[in-house]
């Protein structure tokens, strides 16, 4: 590698970094949720419940998220036709909750086929504030 | 040079002398073939659908030998020739009482039966080979005939392929009967014999001159005409486009909506009233909300109608468009999908490596073309 380059590179990394590590901190997916909610703190806590909790009224075969996703977001899930499923945590899958209209997808897509209906704001909002922190 | 091995001149043997009968040429031929035979046998007969490469690679063997057999029929050393064993009908008949009578050994090269039996074992390989080269290129799309077979022609040859190999089986058997008869009529170890080339000599049945000089040059000669012709033509007619596929430009949007969850299903593998079914059902997609925006759905409607089964004349699409009636959407549910997989145990589909029935490409490992070829299944553990 040329000199030029490095001195390049390290310059690139220097600018890109800091800013990268400031998009994942405040997503605009998150803040777009949160205007929705009227504001509403998100927590962790709660995101970690309804990832894990059964519900019945969706479809039979998927009561809960974890039906597909498995127990934990670190790991690897399975779709019903058997296809994997990257993990749902942040830290292993970094391209997640990136692209708006696939997030608004699935949330549309699993809420109705596990809880029933569509997912309220701050539920959205505590499920992906929990995988971020993951 | 040992007076017995000089198969020039019969005059200066002596009786029960031992002098060459089969070339070279016509012992590697038959013992090759024997190989070639029962590998396609075993393959056929016994081993699993992924054997298949195995079982045509050794057709494509059997069909070399054959054309080398015909030609070494016309220019091969004396005893190999077929002018040397045809017989008239009534010599085979006047043959076969001497035989029911005991007597034999009168013949040095081919007996009457002998010849026969050379003659229609040549006559059933080459039917074999003919047929299943239909029955490759119109059934799995592949081989020398791919461009040419049709799937029911395809279907067909293989329905005759599977008739002449019993046959062939019964033939072989009838053989080694014949062999075993002539055998201990002629006081002769045969089956040595095609392996030594040489036969005794002895009165009323004289050695022919042999021709050995011919069998040195002219074999390498009839091999090399044969790669000549034969390399090119399997080149040229293996890179045809298969009659069955349509070439198909890959949709993105097709690719990655559907295979989020499964298997991105090849447009062939269902009728276009099945993909119109599945497309207008997407809230419910077999237990799952799977719905799209309107534009994405539409895309992946017309893409799926373009390519669904009734344009394609692969096994897959020709064989799963006859769907279930009761469950027209499940490829699954299809007579045609439960044959095939009703050998596999249940449980397989639920290892860890398959996880549903549903997850063809788990072993199928050509399923994104839609091929599903004989050779490409391989079931992981």
């Amino acid at each position: 590698m040329k000199k030029q380059n490095i001195i390049f590179a390290a310059l690139f990394a220097s600018l890109v970094m800091p800013l990268s590590m400031a998009m994942a901190a405040s997503s605009p997916i998150l803040d777009e949720i949160k205007k929705q909610a009227g504001g509403v703190e998100f927590s962790a806590e709660r995101g970690k419940t309804l990832f894990s909790q059964k519900f019945t009224g969706g479809k039979p075969d998927t009561p809960s998220c974890t039906s597909c996703h498995g127990k934990s977001p670190q790991n690897t899930g399975k779709t019903r036709a058997g296809k994997a499923i990257a993990p749902m945590a942040v830290s292993k899958s970094p391209e997640r909750y990136t692209d708006a209209k696939k997030v608004a997808k699935w949330f549309r897509r699993n809420c109705r086929t596990v809880l029933g209906r569509e997912c309220t704001p701050t539920e959205k909002g505590d499920f992906l504030t929990y995988m971020m922190s993951q | 040079m040992k007076p017995d091995a000089s198969t020039e001149k019969a005059d200066c043997l002596t009786w029960s002398a031992k002098v060459e009968v089969w070339d070279i040429a016509v012992r590697l031929f038959h013992w090759s073939l024997v190989l070639l035979v029962a590998t396609t046998a075993i393959t056929g007969f016994l081993a699993a659908e992924w054997w298949l490469d195995y079982h045509v690679w050794a057709g494509y063997g059997i069909a070399l030998l054959l054309m080398f057999r015909l030609a070494w029929g016309f220019v091969g050393s004396y005893y190999a020739r077929f002018a040397s064993f045809r017989f008239p009908f009534r010599v085979l008949l006047k043959h076969m009482r001497e035989v029911v009578s005991g007597k034999g050994g009168q013949y040095l090269g081919h007996n009457p039966a002998g010849a026969l039996m050379v003659f229609a074992l040549i006559f059933v390989l080459l039917a074999l080979v003919l047929s299943g080269l239909i029955g490759l290129g119109g059934q799995e799309n592949q081989g020398m005939l791919a461009a040419f077979a049709d799937y029911q022609s395809g279907v067909l040859a293989l329905e005759i392929h599977d008739i002449l190999s019993i046959l062939l089986l019964g033939m072989i058997v009838a053989h080694l009967a014949g062999v075993v008869l002539e055998s201990v009529l002629s006081k002769e170890n045969l089956v040595r014999a095609m392996v030594t080339g040489r036969k005794k000599a002895e009165p009323g049945r004289l050695p022919h001159s042999f021709g050995k000089k011919r069998v040195v040059w002219r074999a390498p000669v009839v091999v090399a005409l044969i790669g000549l012709i034969v390399g090119p033509a399997y080149w040229q007619l293996t890179n045809m486009p298969a009659s069955g596929f349509v070439a198909m430009k890959n949709n993105p949007t097709w690719a990655s909506e559907c295979g989020d969850c499964h298997y991105a299903y090849h447009p062939s593998l269902l009728p276009r009233s099945s993909w119109d079914t599945v497309m207008s059902g997407l809230s419910d997609h077999f237990g799952e909300d799977a719905s799209l925006d309107k534009d994405t759905q539409s895309e992946i409607s017309a893409f799926l109608s373009k390519y669904s089964s009734e344009h394609w004349d692969s096994e897959a699409a020709n064989e799963l468009q006859k769907v279930d009636l009761k469950k027209p959407l499940e490829i699954t549910a299809s007579p045609y999908w439960k044959q095939r997989h009703e050998e596999i145990e249940p449980l397989v589909f639920k290892r860890k490596s398959i996880g549903s029935k549903g997850n063809c490409i788990a072993c199928h490992t050509d399923a994104k073309s839609g091929h599903f070829a004989d050779e490409k299944i391989s079931i992981p553990e």
